[in-house]
């Protein structure tokens, strides 16, 4: 366990409203301080709450441009990584214009003020930095990475394509390229073809089913990318996340910088929950020749803020969520060599709460992984777990959290997570004791009550055999 | 990553970041059985990677036994005379760690991830399987049915994915007569004839200290890994059957121009390859960095000669890249690559793209081109240090086929130093229009677009 002594400084002090206490540090002789190309802000007084948590010690403050930032400093590896994400996504786009928040994400770092595409990228190589951003159905994010050396100039950069992006139409037209390639490779993709079967069947009407046709990629245009642009990204709604060789007085001036060309703020509807517990359970099979048949199994989810969350997070663990620790993967892998792996998982995401799963096995073993998959939770719901089962599920899940913090590009994405979620910054330090208070009354009445098969929806892609269902009707047209 | 004594304080001036920098010293030495060990200090979690990486791999199987390395990795997680049955995985992951292997034609790898105080008991794991593995040779038990899931994870490795099966061919066909020339999961038939007596085969002749790297990267320092490694690993003796040496040999460069072609009713898009005799960074050191620095430039991104001129003036393809393997021991290929843009055939795809490869082969480099992308390459070694599995992978993987910790410590000096008359004679030594190739075309089945 590395301690790495800050230089203790006046300045700093006065500003310091952090909810660790000062009298903690027991001094150790300050280090010289090592001349470096980041400048400090001019500004006195940025208000910096530290706080020191189990798994890092994460800065918060406010910019005086006022962009929220939560930043590790990481002096050991000269790098800087910066994440920014802002609430809206693809859920978002307009009516008929499935593919607008991919077109505008897609074009952030071809081209910004006097330089297009090719000369945008040469000055990105030439600072051996990334800027790149991505859209997903309701988060838009952007991430920056630079050698620390470099960063003033990495920021700068990726400054320009907030403040005068181009969308110009070479990488416009390159954009519907792509896109109409996929539209055609997607069609024997089995795990789109998966996701596309549970939309349709589970939640047809909801924004999460939404995806690109033909028509709507022809609607799209470069306006209307800078139009949106200005939509997904403001500044009232920016959250962003840092790790790296660098300290809050250099980093703030810099996230001013990247920030001062978003407008202010925008309107975005939000996006009404999907309600699986309202769904009809469905069978789907879809036709793909292929040796293997992916199977996939999804019910109701839980919200966080519910009673029954932690305990599921923990059941997940025993039901599919711990590898070979899991019991479908002693069954399914080791006792019958059904599966290269199955898993399970739990999302959270208030606006579409599932408990999912899924795995591939040769089309001849179809039906047989499927019972098995069902007897396992049969045996779950009318039983539920035993203690030795609980308490290897809870050494694990607490003993391996630690290993989340390993590096500054886990911690970033850590503390985006907990930002997107509003977990609060005392997150990491709560969540363990959450896990360690729940009982093996608390997993089986979940159990009880989540795992019986009948509340699953079954997906299969492939040409299974042994199963009794008809195949889905208008599967892809070979 | 907590600190203690930093609680509550601003960073105001500098970090020390270059002072620290000095401190990142990975550093090696050998058990008295013959273990090499390496020791990755980093400190900032408290937190530990543990490999243990064997010197044999697929390359090294007897003719009709194909897949048994691999095979015999997944029978290590079984059972040794101290623990029971499945038992491994439960006592690691109860110890809140991750583990699992992997295997290569020129390494098989064991790994542990754990909080530092459990360090010593991973070693203590790795130590018995290393010398009590059982078998269970029950023809209906545990051995058979992981060779089951074997055969499904070539299935869905490989079987399932027609780019795949055509790539599978073609390396075959590239390594011909060369230990690389099955695929390191094997041959279906053969995997599903491999018994409990081949997997003993293999552990009694390959599986001894004296064959084996640790790898420690983490919150630890030289002397504490030296410490627990004496206490668990030297007691072992070597077992004194790893005499054979590797089954290394030079690839042999292809010898005539080829078409391989696979139609499959999935293929959606059609795909366009060739695959060229390259470098090897152990056999050729200085020709297979300068072809790095060279492919880079030619086929490496966005700003690469391939994909500004057919993806974005030409718009001929969707993608279009250039790499090499050189990163097993012996010669990998070296690839051209692309996919077309709607409604454009492979034919011209493959006449624009030749064009592109001939102009650099006449007219080289711009200096420019070339410090920018050897600058990639060393920068690229800097953000890598940024995950602690990927540095433990990155020193076994290169330690197991023979290299040195100094040569990976050097690296981004050595790919600096390349000049822009090395990479471009490295790449006219591999894609001269003199040199011999196999053609690889992915299309739709007949009917199927």
């Amino acid at each position: 366990m590395r301690t790495t002594q800050f230089l203790l400084a006046s300045v700093a002090l006065s500003a310091l409203t952090g909810c660790s206490t000062i009298s903690g540090w027991l001094g150790g002789a300050p280090q010289a301080p090592v001349a470096g190309t980041l400048v400090e802000a001019s500004k006195p007084g940025l208000a910096v709450t530290v706080h020191d948590g189990e798994f890092a010690e994460i800065q918060q403050f406010v910019t005086p441009g006022g962009v929220s930032v939560w930043l590790v400093s990481e002096p050991s590896i000269p790098i800087v990584a910066v994440q920014m994400a802002w609430k809206a996504g693809s859920a978002s786009d307009p009516a008929a214009a499935e593919g607008l928040s991919e077109l505008v994400t897609y074009s952030m770092n071809e081209g910004a003020g006097g330089l297009d595409s090719l000369g945008f990228q040469t000055a990105m190589e030439d600072l051996n930095m990334s800027f790149s951003c991505a859209a997903g159905a309701e988060w838009t994010s952007c991430s920056i990475s630079s050698l620390t050396d470099n960063a003033p100039a990495a920021m700068a950069l990726a400054a320009t394509a907030f403040a005068a992006p181009r969308f110009d139409e070479g990488p416009f037209e390159r954009f519907l390229r792509e896109e109409s390639v996929g539209l055609k490779t997607r069609e024997t993709n089995s795990g789109y073809l998966a996701w596309r079967a549970t939309t349709q069947a589970l939640y047809p009407d909801h924004p999460f089913a939404r995806e690109t046709t033909e028509e709507s990629l022809a609607s799209l245009t470069p306006d209307k990318a800078r139009a949106h642009m200005r939509t997904l990204m403001t500044r009232d709604r920016l959250i962003v996340t840092a790790v790296g060789a660098v300290s809050p007085e250099q980093l703030a001036p810099l996230i001013d910088q990247v920030a001062a060309g978003l407008p202010d703020t925008s309107t975005i509807a939000p996006v009404a929950p999907a309600d699986l517990t309202k769904a009809p359970v469905a069978k789907v099979i879809v036709d793909l020749p292929q040796p293997q048949s992916l199977v996939r199994f999804i019910g109701p989810g839980i919200d966080r803020n519910s009673p029954d969350f932690f305990p599921a997070f923990v059941l997940n663990y025993t039901v599919g969520g711990g590898g070979f620790e899991s019991r479908l993967m002693k069954t399914l892998r080791v006792a019958k060599g059904l599966t290269y792996g199955i898993s399970t998982s739990l999302d959270p995401n208030p606006s579409l709460l599932t408990w999912s799963g899924g795995g591939q096995t040769k089309n001849e073993s179809a039906g047989e992984f499927i019972t098995g998959v069902k007897d396992e939770m049969k045996a779950f719901a009318a039983s539920g777990v035993t203690e030795p089962e609980l308490a290897d599920a809870k050494a694990y899940l607490i003993g391996s959290y630690p290993l989340g913090f390993d590096s500054n590009a886990k911690i970033a994405g850590q503390m985006m997570s907990v930002r997107q979620e509003n977990l609060g910054v005392d997150y990491f330090d709560r969540r363990n004791k959450l896990i360690e208070a729940v009982t093996i009354e608390d997993v089986n009445r979940v159990a009880g009550t989540y795992l019986d098969p009948d509340r699953f929806s079954f997906i299969i892609v492939g040409q299974p055999e042994g199963i009794e269902m008809p195949a889905l009707a208008g599967s892809p047209a070979p | 990553m907590k600190r203690s004594l930093a609680a509550g304080l601003l960073a105001l001036l500098a970090l020390p970041a270059f002072a620290e920098e000095a401190v990142w010293a990975p550093s090696t030495f050998t058990l008295d059985n013959g273990m090499e060990v390496v020791v990755i200090p980093d400190h900032r979690a408290p937190v530990v990677t543990h490999m243990v990486w064997y010197k044999v791999g697929a390359a090294d199987e007897a003719p009709g036994k194909s897949g048994i390395a691999h095979l015999f990795e997944h029978v290590m997680f079984k059972q040794t005379k101290n623990i029971g049955p499945e038992e491994f995985t439960s006592i690691v992951q109860r110890s809140g760690g991750q583990l699992n292997a992997f295997t290569s034609w020129d390494y098989t790898a064991y790994f542990e991830r754990v909080a530092k105080p459990q360090l010593g008991k991973m070693m203590e794991l790795e130590a018995e399987r290393m010398v009590n593995l059982i078998i269970n040779d029950d023809p209906g038990g545990p051995f058979i049915s992981e060779r089951d899931v074997v055969k499904e994870e070539r299935r869905q490795r490989i079987d399932n994915n027609p780019g795949v099966i055509l790539q599978e061919k073609v390396l075959s066909e590239f390594w011909k007569g060369h230990p690389y020339e099955i695929t390191v999961i094997g041959r279906m038939e053969e995997v599903a004839a491999l018994t409990p007596q081949d997997g003993l085969d293999f552990y009694k002749q390959y599986y001894s200290p004296g064959n084996a790297i640790l790898v420690v990267a983490g919150d630890v320092t030289p002397d504490e890994v030296r410490t627990l490694a004496e206490q668990h690993y030297g007691a072992i003796a070597p077992t004194g059957t790893v005499t054979a040496g590797r089954k290394w040999q030079p690839v042999t460069p292809l010898a005539e121009t080829q078409l391989m072609t696979h139609a499959d009713p999935k293929v959606r898009q059609p795909g366009w390859t060739r695959y060229y005799t390259g470098y090897s960074q152990r056999r050729q050191p200085a020709d297979a960095l300068a072809l790095e620095v060279g492919l880079e430039i030619l086929g490496g991104g966005m700003t690469s000669r391939l994909y500004q001129s057919l993806v974005e003036q030409q718009q001929l393809a969707i993608s279009a890249n250039a790499f090499a393997w050189t990163t097993l021991h012996d010669e990998g290929p070296a690839v051209l690559s692309a996919s077309p843009a709607p409604g454009v055939t492979l034919d011209a795809l493959e006449t624009a793209l030749m064009a592109e490869v001939e102009k650099v082969l006449a007219e080289g480099f711009t200096e420019k081109e070339v410090v920018r992308a050897r600058n990639k390459l060393a920068a690229d070694a800097i953000y890598g240090r940024d995950s602690q599995s990927g540095m433990a992978n990155a020193f076994g993987a290169w330690l197991a086929i023979g290299g040195t910790v100094e040569e990976i410590l050097a690296y981004p000096d050595t790919v600096r130093a390349i000049t822009p008359e090395q990479a471009i004679a490295a790449v006219r030594a591999v894609f001269g229009s003199e040199k011999h190739y196999i053609e690889a075309h992915l299309v739709p089945a007949e009917g199927y677009l």
